[in-house]
């Protein structure tokens, strides 16, 4: 990886320096944490006891309104699903593009992807009639005689999501080990103990580090490809089915653009104010951002494409239902909804040509946050829009969410950030090795090396 | 929170496939028409007393009706009271009437015996109709007509679900007949449909 | 689990006790999860094994439907001796077969929980508290013994064995009795006797119309005979061979009826007369072939001009001469009048004026029969008499005997003043009704399918009703207890009456029936007329009708409005709830209005100008004031109305009559006035009375309605062709073209029509794998839209056969119905000012697919196709994903969001349960099976008799119950099998057949009389 040692941006510290820094983020939690951990464990909670009801007394207390059989939850599900997105890109595919900027921020992101697909994990579960038998979905030897029905695209996610959950989880893992043996080596007492075992007996001998290389670089590459298949998959739930708004061919590229977008919305959404708490600035420079607001304002401007083409493609087709769907997706009940998404993806991102903006903290923080709205509502849109209007007008219904819609989505949002909250207290959120390679070799100096 | 309880359980997803799969075997063991109690001669049934009911297996009846006297040393044909058998979804439990016809004369011939026919004159006399306790059960989605059954695989099949009563002093469920596995077993074997719409409707 | 208390309901062991096999018998609650296996279940057996009873089959009594005076056969489904559905009795003359939606409820009635369940006694702190039979009939007894003579009876039983005794009874006493229905016509037969000199209603032969005039008789909804109107409406309108009669409407509110109209005239309310006279005078001035005595009414007519008349209803002068012409040059034709809806003020003289009508066009013996007159009251002049008694206090004893005049007259009569003031008040009602809670003692009679009675709904026809099942509450039928009194009192008047129970009576009546038809063994005619229903003649054959003397005295004025309002307040009859009787039964309130499509409650409707004008929405709660009082009820937008006119149904606004009854809706009664000096004196009540005061009052409430959107926009759900085009064998889609011009062009390019074939040709081969080898039938279904008229019938058949639970007003307001079958109905025109509105039905139910978008995405295969072409829902293997809800083209599939079953089921109302089917739990998704429990119900009688199925051996619910028989059931790989012939037929078409699914039903467009674009 020496080809990484002439690039400019270099840190200014030394290795020991780094070190130093990364593990004090590990230090004594501020006030500030704590509130906001605590925060995240309400919100969890309302969650929480919101699924008990539905459990208790059925799904019925969500704003389910036929046709409308899918609507908050499944928004909410394929929401974090492309949030899942972006850690991946930036932990795998750029670094098997050898982008040096993404050292700093992508043990955060790719962090942020394993909650993520976690907290979308749950949704299948959650938005069922009978979640007690959930495990019906599941292909297990059975005296019945029953399999699942492979043709069903929602058997489909059942496997990409498990997939995506476990090579995340086992990328990030690895990726942490020579830093937790880092960290190991600078606490004491039990959790000297604990990090001692994650670290997995890691002496950052020669060998050790020459299996280490190879072991992340094949797991990049098997991360890879499931940036683009996960959420291609999530997609054909909707393209496969009929529904006008729905069954459409571009919906694959269209979703993973998307995915990508949301994914980095919300890493400038966690990662500006951890920077803050966690005085990183040094490490996370405005370079990095600069960067990912270029990649923003690409997938951005691949879903204003897409979203364009969707309405092309309705009043090229000449298909009745289809330009319905559409027209009353603009001026429809649901204006409001449609608006939003356009406004927040389509416009928004487009801000993003200055680099004034892009190298602005502070307006790539509220850039962000309308990306984690606007997103959110395309997939409303997408699902709850087109449902209401589709085939039958006598059976048209419009939908209006409920408590119990809300309460889930808080709740996963308090899960997703109780996690990373956790995490980040507990692990290097700065690769730290990473970090170092970036640093030259230093000239005989007073200080220590590992 | 039963359902919670469920949910949380469905979980150990794994675990649940290796069940199940002991589940079958188990039922297979169960096998077909096994043995009842202990090992009888056919033609005459063992003298028992009510007393005894208790260590024999399956649910005590508040008479101690047996199946092993009726239909074993007796030769009853099952239909004979189980008569809407061959024409109805049901069986048909036996009419009190239809205990009387033979219990008027028939009044046993030990005073174990004589006690519990006893018991059926007297319910018999007080128009209280006795209440047997239900030994095989089918979940309430599943539709199970009996006559169909009898039709093809004639009279004497009873026992390949409900064992052989013929050795019961005290009938007891031999075959985990609640289980779908044993119905899909002998639709396979026999070749006969498994669209689902046939049994659940 | 809805099951277990259905045992303990039925105490005591006797004939027809069911065997308390609980899952077996329990209620038919089959529910899912079914792990209720490990709980300890009981077999009770029989005591005395029943004849008539095998566990697990269908015993099928013979009886007679009472919700309404028609007097239709039924033929009563009972599973271990438990009703589980009505259905209606083939043999019988009046409905041959078929049953209305109420007909059908009549089922909820006999398990409704707001039943009584023992005799109530007023206590001397005023509160109804029960009592024991005995002290009930002691009570009686020593009231009757006390007021004698003074003893008044008001009875809505028509004329039976029961009407008869109870008539005697009363004589005997030297009381009166008033035979009282709030819907007895008075108008018509008033007309009748003035026309023709006859006092009596005939019966009107629909069948034989080749043309069909109406001015506000919903013939088939609540009109005098429904069913019997509907079967001969679809036989004569329903098209076939080129042929169908033309059927116009002339009124100011489209009702359901009008909705099946070819024409609908918008006519100013009270306006009909006038018109229908005008015609006459066109016909008689134009046309020879009038009876001759018809010359004597050239005088009067002339003065009817179609300009005046036609200035009159706000429609062409050209319009009448058109019609009139018709009218007379199709023979027969048949005008009909005298509907509740347009029973104004003038309402005897515009049914004088269509008696006048039919006469000169020579209908009267042709399609208007009054050789079988229908059963008629005495009249609401009758009980005006008795309510002016009571108030000043002349009666002792009243008697309410399956009648409810405390809500059926206008509260401007004060009957509850005047019903107070009667010395003792005794009521028969089996449900706490607004009378009931008025009375002293309540002696709750039993339910029509719990007693013994006939009816004779027509001359020769005498239909038997005989209890089915035991009593489900304490009850007592009302026969017993006239005789029991008799008993009770050795001499003395009543003395005369000795039969031991009021089914001794009937036998001994019967065989004086039988004896008169020359019977040696009337033990043998009792049962073979049990077993048939009753026994059914030909009427005698119909007098010869002239004209009376003073049929030349009609003058056609405008009739008067109370009130300066700007709008005439219409109240019309609930085709579900009747005089609102139906009220109380959840299947009726959730089946929607089959006009507005609103349920649970009902609405003001407005037309749209009249909306606009006044500022409101759909949803506004509007306060309507009138002289005699004011309703509040939210705004629905209806463009089928008069724009002078303000509409409401009858039935809804109960204060009592069970809580699924109690304040739902208002009742449009407070707003009229019938009180003598208010317009009373009239002999009937004038529905249509009043006009109204609107007031904004700000206030939304959401109408709880089963509609989107009423315009189909263009998607061919709904076809309809005229009948010019029909006649030349045209598809729909050609009929299109040939309409808008244009030539249908293939949108397919080669190649996608090779991928498609090729497609197709993968289905076929596909479906000769595994379980699909050999032959199986492929079930499929032909709707008839030229005869469906959107009576939803099928909609509560299909509620009843398969255990659809009702989901209430709240849910409806999220759009959760769970109706398997549902009637869309859509508006075509009536957009721009001056272009006719027209309605359109079409029943839309799963339409099993043979390339089902459902069946791929469930990811359990739950949904999923069986070997004999339904689209299969395996209940007990859905997770819930509502995957297949949302794939769904035709949007038929229904989720159980709530544990429906076990809220919309009350003890007892679990008992109707069908055993069947199994009753979905929540989570699942369920829709139409075509009643898949029958298909393998047909097929294991057919393996047990070693055959083959046959055509016809499975008919579905909806098939089944359809008055108009607008559905066909069958397999279709049967070329010669009735679906498949009816589906050749060139009206076929499918729903979005562009989309490829191949659906198992084939509709046929509706055909109708208009111009060909």
């Amino acid at each position: 990886m020496a080809v990484m040692a002439h690039e400019t941006h270099v840190p200014t510290q030394t290795h020991a320096e780094v070190t130093r820094d990364v593990v004090a983020t590990l230090g004594k939690p501020s006030r500030g944490y704590v509130l906001m951990l605590a925060g995240a464990i309400g919100m969890f909670v309302v969650g929480l006891i919101t699924f008990v009801i539905l459990l208790k007394d059925g799904l019925g207390h969500a704003g389910y309104t036929p046709p409308v059989m899918w609507s908050v939850y499944i928004t909410t599900f394929v929401f974090w699903i492309g949030i899942g997105h972006a850690g991946t890109l930036i932990s795998a595919i750029l670094y098997l593009f050898r982008s040096p900027w993404r050292t700093a921020v992508y043990r955060a992101t790719e962090a942020m992807t394993v909650f993520a697909v976690m907290t979308a994990g749950l949704f299948p579960i959650i938005h069922i009639g009978r979640q007690w038998i959930f495990y019906w979905l599941l292909p297990y030897p059975n005296q019945r005689y029953l399999w699942p029905n492979f043709k069903s695209p929602l058997l489909w996610d059942v496997f990409a999501i498990s997939t995506y959950l476990t090579v995340s989880t086992v990328f990030l893992i690895v990726g942490l080990v020579p830093d937790v043996a880092a960290v190991r080596d600078k606490v004491s007492g039990w959790r000297k103990k604990i990090y001692g075992m994650l670290a997995l007996g890691w002496t950052g001998s020669d060998t050790q580090w020459r299996h280490y290389t190879r072991a992340y670089l094949y797991l990049a590459a098997l991360a890879t490809p499931l940036v683009l298949s996960v959420h291609s998959v999530v997609s054909w739930d909707f393209a496969v089915g009929l529904v006008p708004g729905w069954h459409g061919t571009i919906f694959a590229p269209y979703f993973v653009a998307g995915a990508i977008y949301s994914g980095i919305g919300m890493v400038f959404t966690l990662l500006i104010p951890l920077r803050k708490a966690f005085k990183l600035e040094h490490m996370i420079q405005e370079h990095h951002f600069d960067n990912l607001g270029k990649l923003t304002l690409l997938t951005g401007s691949i879903l204003f494409y897409a979203y364009m083409m969707e309405y092309f493609i309705a009043w090229y087709s000449g298909v009745s239902w289809e330009q319905t769907t559409f027209y009353l997706r603009a001026f429809g009940p649901m204006w409001w909804a449609g608006w939003t998404m356009i406004i927040c993806n389509a416009f928004v991102s487009q801000l993003l040509w200055f680099k004034k903006i892009r190298t602005n903290v502070t307006a790539l923080f509220v850039i962000s946050i309308f990306i984690n709205i606007g997103m959110w509502f395309e997939r409303f849109v997408i699902i709850v829009s087109s449902l209401g209007n589709d085939f039958v007008p006598y059976a048209w219904g419009q939908l209006t969410p409920s408590w119990a819609d809300w309460g889930i989505l808080v709740g996963s949002f308090g899960w997703f950030l109780m996690y990373f909250l956790l995490f980040a207290r507990t692990f290097p959120i700065v690769a730290i090795q990473e970090i170092k390679e970036m640093i030259p070799m230093p000239r005989k100096r007073p200080g220590v090396l590992h | 929170m039963r359902k919670l309880a469920m949910a949380l359980g469905g979980s150990a997803v794994l675990v649940l496939a290796a069940w199940s799969l002991g589940r079958e075997t188990s039922s297979a063991q169960g096998g077909r028409a096994t043995p009842g109690a202990a090992a009888l001669d056919s033609t005459t049934a063992p003298v028992l007393a009510a007393a005894d009911t208790a260590r024999l297996k399956g649910p005590r009846q508040p008479i101690f009706f047996r199946h092993d006297i009726h239909a074993g040393q007796y030769k009853m044909q099952c239909q004979y009271c189980h008569y809407s058998v061959g024409a109805s979804s049901e069986p048909g439990i036996p009419s009190m009437q239809t205990c009387m016809g033979c219990h008027l004369v028939i009044g046993g011939a030990d005073s174990a015996t004589r006690a519990e026919i006893q018991k059926v004159r007297d319910a018999y006399n007080q128009k209280q109709p006795v209440e047997w306790v239900r030994v095989h059960y089918l979940a309430r989605h599943a539709h199970f007509p009996h006559m169909r059954h009898m039709k093809a695989l004639g009279p004497t099949a009873c026992a390949t679900c409900h064992g052989d009563v013929t050795r019961m002093p005290q009938v007891f469920k031999v075959n985990n007949i609640t289980n779908m596995g044993w119905c899909i077993d002998c639709h396979l074997e026999k070749d006969v449909s498994r669209d689902c719409s046939v049994c659940h409707y | 689990m809805a099951t277990n208390s259905s045992e303990q309901s039925n105490g005591g062991m006797n004939r027809r006790k069911f065997l308390s096999v609980v899952g077996v018998a329990g209620g038919g609650a089959a529910v899912l999860p079914g792990c209720s296996t490990d709980r300890v279940q009981k077999l009770v057996p029989y005591l005395i094994q029943d004849e008539n009873q095998v566990p697990g089959l269908a015993t099928t009594y013979a009886s007679t439907c009472t919700e309404c005076p028609a007097g239709c056969g039924l033929h009563v489904k009972t599973r271990e001796a438990r009703a589980i559905k009505l259905e209606g009795n083939p043999d019988h003359p009046i409905n041959t077969g078929a049953l209305c939606a109420r007909g059908h409820a009549g089922l909820q009635g006999l398990y409704n929980p707001g039943r009584l369940k023992s005799p109530m006694v007023r206590n001397a702190d005023g509160s109804l508290d029960p009592v024991s039979w005995d002290d009930a009939l002691a009570r009686l007894s020593q009231e009757v013994a006390r007021a004698g003579s003074g003893t008044r009876v008001i009875s809505g039983a028509g004329p039976g064995t029961f009407s008869d005794l109870l008539a005697a009874w009363t004589q005997a006493l030297g009381g009166r009795l008033v035979r009282y229905q709030p819907f007895d016509h008075e108008p018509l037969r008033a007309a009748n006797r003035r026309v023709f000199g006859i006092d009596s209603v005939p019966s009107y032969d629909f069948g034989r119309a080749k043309y069909i005039l109406e001015f506000g008789a919903d013939f088939l909804e609540t009109w005098l005979s429904p069913v019997e109107h509907h079967r001969g409406f679809a036989r004569a309108h329903g098209y076939h061979d080129g042929e169908m009669a033309k059927f116009v409407s002339l009124t100011p509110r489209m009702s359901m009826t009008g909705m099946n109209a070819d024409e609908w005239h918008p006519i100013t309310p009270g306006s009909e007369a006038a018109v229908a006279l005008a015609m006459a005078n066109v016909i008689l001035s134009e046309r020879s072939g009038a009876p001759s005595d018809a010359n004597a009414l050239r005088g009067m007519l002339a003065r009817h001009t179609p300009e005046a008349a036609a200035q009159e209803a706000g429609l062409g002068a050209e319009a009448i001469r058109r019609v009139a012409r018709e009218f007379a040059s199709a023979k027969p034709s048949l005008a009909v009048a005298g509907g509740i809806g347009s029973q104004h003020r003038g309402a005897e003289m515009l049914c004088a004026a269509v008696n006048l009508l039919n006469y000169i066009a020579g209908n009267v013996g042709q399609t208007i029969d009054f050789g079988a007159p229908v059963p008629t009251g005495d009249g609401y002049g009758a009980l005006e008499a008795l309510t002016s008694a009571m108030r000043d206090g002349h009666v002792g004893l009243v008697i309410v005997h399956e009648s409810n005049p405390a809500y059926t007259v206008p509260a401007t009569v004060q009957f509850e003043a005047a019903f107070t003031r009667v010395g003792f008040k005794v009521s028969t009602a089996s449900v706490l009704d607004e009378t009931a809670a008025l009375c002293d003692l309540i002696l709750p009679n039993h339910h029509g399918l719990e007693r013994w009675d006939d009816l004779r709904p027509r001359p020769g026809v005498r239909s038997l009703m005989q209890p089915v099942m035991e009593p489900v509450f304490d009850t007592r039928a009302t026969g017993d207890v006239l005789l029991d009194v008799a008993r009770a009192a050795e001499s003395g008047p009543l003395a005369q009456f000795t039969a031991a129970s009021f089914e001794a009576h009937l036998k001994q009546a019967w065989v004086g029936v039988a004896q008169a038809r020359g019977s040696t063994d009337p033990e043998q005619f009792w049962v073979d007329a049990l077993a048939r229903g009753g026994v059914f003649e030909d009427s005698p054959a119909a007098p010869v009708v002239s004209l009376a003397a003073d049929a030349a005295q009609i003058v056609a004025t405008a009739p008067a409005f109370d009130g300066d309002g700007d709008l005439v307040f219409m109240a019309y009859p609930s085709p579900m709830l009747f005089d609102g009787r139906g009220a109380n039964k959840p299947w009726l309130l959730e089946n929607p209005d089959p006009v507005t499509k609103v349920t649970w409650r009902s609405c003001l409707e407005l037309h749209p100008d009249t909306a606009k004008a006044l500022d409101v929405r759909e949803g506004e709660i509007l306060r309507l004031t009138s002289p005699h009082g004011s309703i509040e009820a939210p705004v629905y937008v209806y463009p089928g109305l008069h724009p002078g006119v303000v509409a409401t149904p009858l039935g809804f606004g109960h204060t009592a009559y069970g809580d699924y009854a109690q304040g739902r809706g208002v009742n449009a009664l407070d707003l009229l006035g019938a009180a003598p000096g208010a317009g009373g004196g009239l002999g009937f009540v004038a529905y249509a009375s009043t006009r109204v005061r609107t007031e904004r009052t700000g206030r939304y409430q959401q109408v709880p309605k089963t509609e989107g959107n009423p315009r189909q926009l263009g998607r061919g759900i709904a076809e309809a062709m005229p009948i010019g085009l029909a006649q030349r064998g045209l598809t729909p889609k050609e009929a299109h073209y040939a309409e808008v011009g244009g030539e249908p062009h293939e949108v397919n390019t080669e190649r996608e029509l090779e991928a498609l074939a090729g497609f197709a040709e993968a289905q076929e081969h596909a479906a000769t794998k595994g379980d699909y080898v050999g032959e199986h039938p492929q079930w499929g279904m032909v709707i008839d839209l030229a005869r469906c008229t959107g009576c939803s019938a099928c909609v509560t058949a299909c509620y009843a056969e398969n255990n659809i639970p009702t989901v209430g007003e709240q849910e409806v307001l999220r759009g959760r119905e769970m109706s398997w079958m549902r009637i869309e109905r859509y508006f075509e025109g009536g957009e721009d000012p001056g272009e006719p509105v027209e309605a359109r039905f079409v029943p839309m139910l799963c339409q099993h697919c043979g390339n089902a978008p459902c069946e791929p995405v469930c990811p359990v295969y739950a949904a999923y196709h069986t070997t004999d072409g339904l689209n299969g829902q395996a209940y007990n293997r859905c997770v819930g994903t509502r995957y297949c809800g949302n794939n769904c083209p035709y949007k038929v599939r229904y989720f159980n969001w709530f544990p429906y079953n076990e809220r919309s089921f009350p003890d007892p109302l679990h008992l109707q349960l069908n055993p069947d089917v199994t009753v979905r739990a929540r989570g699942v998704m369920e829709k139409c099976t075509f009643c898949v429990q029958r298909i393998r119900g047909a097929q294991n009688r057919a393996a047990l008799e070693d055959r083959d199925l046959m055509d016809g051996d499975v008919t579905p619910a909806c098939a089944q119950a359809c008055p108009a028989d607008a559905i066909v059931f069958g397999d279709r790989m049967d070329p010669e099998s009735r679906v498949s012939r009816a589906g050749r037929d060139h009206r076929g078409y499918h729903v979005f057949d562009a989309l490829h699914v191949r659906p198992a039903v084939t509709y046929l467009a509706k055909v109708r009389y208009q111009e060909e674009g």
